[in-house]
C-alpha cells in the first residue's frame, strides 16, 4: 500500500505541475508585465520598471504598453530601450551574449559539486549490513547469557571483538 | 569635557588595551601561562567597557544634538525625534563601525571569561585571534576615515538630519543591530577554527565548543534578514520585500554558507569526516561578512566610481585579504593532520543528503556573489555597464531553493549510513501523499505558476515529515515512559532540543517559502487616478479615495491620502524631508493573515489637491513570511537551550528497557 501511495502521490504532484506548465497564450497585460520586469528603472537602486512606483518607471511602462499594442516583437521593444540607455537597462544579460557567461556558472558549480559527492559515495548496493539468521540466533543467546549471569563472555565473531 | 573627548579618548584607550590583550593572550597560549591569561581577561573586559562608553557618548551626543561632532551634524537635526536620534548610531558608516566594534568587544569578553574556562588552551589561542580582529576595528575607528568623533568647526546651528529612509519606521531600530550581531558572532567559530588549526588539533573540539555561538549567529542573521525584508516592505513602498539589492545579497551570503555549515558539522560529529570542508565553510562565512561590509560600506557596488573616494574601502579590502591569506594558508599547512576517519554512505543516507545540500547552498552563494560582482567585473574587463537584477537571481535561485526544500524533507527522514527500501517506504508514504494534497490545494487556490505549485507540494511534504517525526517521538515516549501526550511533546523539545528545534526551524522555513511563493505568484494590482469620493475595485475589495491631507511635522512635511476599505482606513503618503530632493513614499498597509492590502500614493495634484493616483496591491500570505522568520527564531532557541543533564536520561532509559539493550554494542567495539 505504501509503495502505491508513494507512486500515486509523486505522479499527482508531477501532473499538477505539468498542468500549469503548459504554455498558454499570453494576454497583452501579461506581456507588458513580463517585459517591464526585465527592464531596470533608470532612477532606482536596482528595481525593475514593473516594481518601481517612480515617475520614470511609469513612463517606461506606458511606452511598453504602446509598443505591445502596436504589435512589436519582444526583441524590438528591448532593443529600443537598449539603444536609448545601453545594455545597462536590461536586468539580466542575454543568454546568447558572451557576457551571458554568468548563466553558466551556477549550472557548472552544481554539476561539479554533485559529481564530486557522487564520486565519494560508498557503493550503493547494500546500504545496511544485516546479520544473518545464524548470527542473530547467536546474538540472542549471548544477550540472554549476559543478562542472566552478568558475565563477560568471549567475543562473538572472531576478528571483530575486543581490540 | 565634550562627548567627543570622552568617546575619542575611550576608543584610543581601548585600542591600547586590545593590543595588550593580543600579546597577553598569545603569550598565555604559547607558554600556558595563567597570569598572562588573567591579564588578557581584564584587558578584554576593560576594552569592552571603554567601547561601550564610546558608543554611549555617541548616543548621548546624538540625543543632545551636539553638532560640534561631524557625524552628529551630518546625521541628526534639532527636529529629529529622540528614538530616531538614538538609533542614528547606525545611520551611517562611522556609527555602524562603532556598533560593530562594540559587539565584537562583547564577543571578545565572552570568549575571555567563559570560553577559556572550558577549554583553556584552544580558547586562549582563539582569544588572541579575536583580540587581533578587535584591534583592527579599533584602529579603523580611530583613523580619520571612520572616526565617529571627528569635530566640525565652525559648529553649524542645525544638522542635516538622518537619511530620510532611516527615520520612517521603528523597525530601523531592530534590524541593523540584529544583522550586526549575526555578522560579528560568526567571528567566534572562526577564531576557534583558526586556533584549532594553529594548535594542529585536527579534531572537532572547536566545533563542539562553538556550536551554540554559531547557532546564535546564524539565527540572529536570519531573523535580521527577515526583519530587513519587512522594513523594505513597510518603508520603501514598492510592494515587495526583496530586490536582490547588493546590501541584501551580502547579508544572505554568509547566512547561506552558515546554513550549510550548521548541517555539515553534524556529519563531522557523527561520522568524523568533512574536517577540511567544515573549516573551509566557517572561513568562508566569516570572510563573506567582511566582504559584505566592504562592498556596502565602501560604495563599490552602488557606484563604481566612488571606490577611491572612500578611505575605509582599501583598509577593509586589506583586512579581507589578510584574513583569507592567513586562514587559507593555515588550512593548507595543517591539511595533513585533517584526515577523515569516516566514510560517506549510500546516496540515500543522511550524510549524503547533507552533502548534496551543502553543494546547493554553496552554489547558491556563488551565484549571489557572482551576480553581485559581475557588473564590476564586466566593467573592469570591457568597460561596458551591465546590470544583474531580479530576473537573473530569480531564475537561478528559485530552482535551487525548491531543491533545498525537497532535501529538507528527505534528509532528516533518512538514517545515517543508508536506508533500506522498507525504511524509505515507511518514512515517505505519508509525506508524499501530503505533497500531492499540497499541489492540489494550490491549484484550487488558483495558483498558475509551476514553481508556486511545486513549492506548495514541497512545503506540504516538509511539514508532513516533521509532523510524522514528532508523532513518532511522542508515541515512543508514551510506550517507554508512560507519559501523557503533552508531557511527551514537552520532553521531546526539552531533551532532544537540537533535533526537534531543528524541525521547528524547518517548519519556519516552509512557512517562509509558502509566503514567498503565494505573494509572488498571486499578487493582484490596480492603479487609478481618482478625484475625492472616487473608488476602484481590486480583487473584489472596494477602495474609496476620501481626499488628500497636508501633515506638517517639525522634521518633515507629508501629503497623505485617506483611503477607506470597509472599516479600515489606509494612509499612504508622500513625505518631503529638507535633506532629500525626492519625496519618500510611505505605503499604507492593511495587514491580515490571508492577505495584505498595500496602497501607494504614486502622484497627486500639487496645486488644488483635486486628484491622486493610487496604486493598490493585494498581496496574499505575505505576513506568513514574517511569521515564518519568527518561527525560525523560536526553533533556534529550542535547539540552542542546554538539554538536561545526560546522566539522568541514561539512567531512565536503562531502567525503562533493561531487556532491549543491544548486545552487539558490547561485542562489536
Amino acid at each position: 500500500v505504501r509503495r502505491i501511495a508513494i507512486v500515486v502521490g509523486v505522479l499527482a504532484v508531477l501532473a499538477a505541475v505539468a498542468a500549469v506548465a503548459v504554455p498558454r497564450p499570453e494576454t497583452a497585460d501579461e506581456r507588458v508585465e513580463r517585459l517591464a520586469a526585465e527592464l531596470r528603472c533608470p532612477v532606482c537602486q536596482g528595481l525593475s520598471v514593473n516594481d518601481s512606483p517612480s515617475e520614470s518607471a511609469r513612463e517606461m511602462r506606458a511606452i511598453i504598453e504602446r509598443r505591445v499594442a502596436e504589435g512589436r516583437s519582444d526583441d524590438a521593444i528591448r532593443d529600443e530601450f537598449r539603444a536609448a540607455y545601453g545594455d545597462w537597462i536590461l536586468l539580466a544579460p542575454p543568454t546568447g551574449d558572451p557576457r551571458g557567461l554568468v548563466w553558466l556558472v551556477p549550472i557548472v558549480a552544481i554539476a561539479m559539486g554533485v559529481l564530486l559527492v557522487i564520486s565519494r559515495l560508498r557503493g550503493a548496493s547494500s546500504p545496511v549490513v544485516r546479520p544473518t539468521p545464524e548470527q542473530l540466533a547467536l546474538l540472542r543467546e549471548r544477550a540472554r547469557l549476559e543478562e542472566a549471569e552478568g558475565l563477560r563472555v568471549p567475543p562473538l565473531f572472531p576478528g571483530s571483538g575486543a581490540k | 569635557v565634550t562627548f567627543a573627548d570622552v568617546g575619542g579618548g575611550a576608543l584610543r584607550a581601548a585600542l591600547v588595551l586590545a593590543l595588550w590583550g593580543l600579546f597577553a593572550a598569545a603569550h598565555a597560549a604559547w607558554r600556558r601561562d595563567g597570569r598572562s591569561l588573567e591579564s588578557a581577561r581584564w584587558a578584554a573586559l576593560g576594552s569592552l567597557i571603554l567601547v561601550l562608553v564610546a558608543a554611549a557618548s555617541m548616543v548621548a551626543a546624538l540625543l543632545a544634538h551636539d553638532f560640534s561632532i561631524r557625524y552628529v551634524a551630518f546625521n541628526n537635526a534639532l527636529e529629529t525625534p529622540a528614538y530616531f536620534s538614538a538609533i542614528s548610531l547606525w545611520a551611517a558608516l562611522e556609527g555602524s563601525i562603532l556598533l560593530w566594534t562594540a559587539v565584537l568587544a562583547g564577543a571578545v569578553a565572552f570568549v575571555a571569561w567563559r570560553g577559556t574556562r572550558a577549554l583553556p588552551r584552544l580558547a586562549t589561542t582563539a582569544l588572541a585571534v579575536m583580540f587581533a580582529m578587535l584591534a583592527f576595528f579599533l584602529f579603523l575607528v580611530v583613523t580619520p576615515a571612520a572616526d565617529p568623533f571627528v569635530r566640525l568647526d565652525p559648529v553649524p546651528p542645525n544638522g542635516r538630519g538622518p537619511n530620510p529612509l532611516l527615520q520612517d519606521h521603528w523597525l530601523m531600530g531592530l534590524h541593523p543591530p540584529l544583522l550586526y550581531l549575526g555578522y560579528v558572532l560568526f567571528s567566534i567559530p572562526f577564531a576557534y577554527a583558526v586556533a584549532s588549526l594553529i594548535l594542529g588539533e585536527g579534531g572537532d573540539r572547536w566545533i563542539t565548543a562553538t556550536r551554540r555561538s554559531a547557532l546564535v549567529a546564524w539565527a540572529l542573521l536570519g531573523v535580521g534578514i527577515v526583519a530587513g525584508a519587512w522594513w523594505s516592505y513597510a518603508v520603501l513602498g514598492w510592494g515587495g520585500y526583496w530586490a536582490w539589492d547588493p546590501v541584501e545579497n551580502v547579508a544572505i551570503m554568509p547566512w547561506l554558507v552558515a546554513t550549510a555549515y550548521l548541517h555539515s558539522v553534524m556529519v563531522e560529529e557523527k561520522r568524523r569526516m568533512l574536517r577540511t570542508w567544515n573549516l573551509a565553510l566557517v572561513i568562508g562565512a566569516f570572510s563573506l561578512t567582511i566582504l559584505g561590509t566592504f562592498l556596502t560600506r565602501s560604495g563599490v557596488v552602488n557606484s563604481v566610481h566612488s571606490f577611491t573616494q572612500s578611505a575605509i574601502g582599501p583598509l577593509l579590502l586589506g583586512y579581507l585579504a589578510a584574513v583569507l591569506a592567513f586562514s587559507v594558508g593555515l588550512l593548507l599547512w595543517r591539511s595533513p593532520r585533517l584526515r577523515d576517519v569516516g566514510q560517506i554512505g549510500a546516496p540515500l543516507s543522511r550524510e549524503a543528503i547533507f552533502l548534496f545540500q551543502n553543494v546547493l547552498f554553496v552554489a547558491a552563494t556563488l551565484t549571489v556573489l557572482l551576480g553581485t560582482l559581475y557588473p564590476l567585473l564586466v566593467e573592469a574587463v570591457s568597460g561596458d555597464q551591465v546590470s544583474i537584477g531580479a530576473p537573473y537571481f530569480d531564475r537561478v535561485e528559485v530552482p535551487i531553493a525548491l531543491a533545498l526544500l525537497f532535501l529538507m524533507g528527505i534528509g532528516p527522514q533518512l538514517p545515517w549510513h543508508g536506508a533500506s527500501r522498507a525504511t524509505l517506504e515507511r518514512q515517505f508514504a505519508l509525506p508524499v501523499v501530503a505533497a500531492a494534497a499540497g499541489a492540489t490545494m494550490s491549484l484550487l487556490a488558483g495558483l498558475r505558476a509551476p514553481m508556486a505549485v511545486l513549492a506548495y507540494a514541497l512545503v506540504a511534504f516538509v511539514c508532513a515529515t516533521v509532523a510524522q517525526e514528532i508523532a513518532r517521538g511522542i508515541q515512543a515516549r508514551r510506550t517507554l515512559h508512560g507519559e501523557s501526550r503533552l508531557t511527551a511533546l514537552a520532553n521531546l523539545f526539552r531533551r532532544s532540543g537540537r533535533r526537534y528545534g531543528g524541525y521547528v526551524v524547518h517548519v519556519g522555513i516552509a512557512v517562509v517559502a509558502l509566503g514567498i511563493a503565494t505573494s509572488q505568484a498571486a499578487t493582484v494590482e490596480a492603479e487609478a487616478t481618482l478625484a475625492p469620493g472616487g473608488s476602484l475595485v481590486v480583487a473584489g475589495r472596494e477602495v474609496v479615495f476620501e481626499g488628500l491631507r497636508d501633515v506638517d511635522e517639525p522634521q518633515r512635511q507629508a501629503v497623505v491620502a485617506d483611503l477607506r476599505i470597509g472599516d479600515t482606513v489606509l494612509t499612504p503618503a508622500l513625505t518631503y524631508y529638507p535633506n532629500a530632493t525626492q519625496p519618500i513614499g510611505t505605503p499604507g498597509i492593511a495587514a491580515g493573515p490571508d492577505q495584505d492590502v498595500y496602497a501607494i500614493l504614486a502622484a497627486y495634484d500639487a496645486r488644488g489637491r483635486a486628484w491622486a493616483t493610487i496604486q493598490i496591491r493585494v498581496i496574499p500570505l505575505v505576513s506568513w513570511l514574517w511569521a515564518g522568520g519568527a518561527i525560525v527564531g523560536v526553533g533556534a532557541v529550542i535547539a540552542g537551550l542546554p538539554a538536561p543533564r545526560p546522566r539522568e536520561r541514561t539512567r531512565e532509559v536503562a531502567a525503562a528497557r533493561p531487556l532491549r539493550r543491544p548486545a552487539v554494542d558490547t561485542s562489536g567495539e
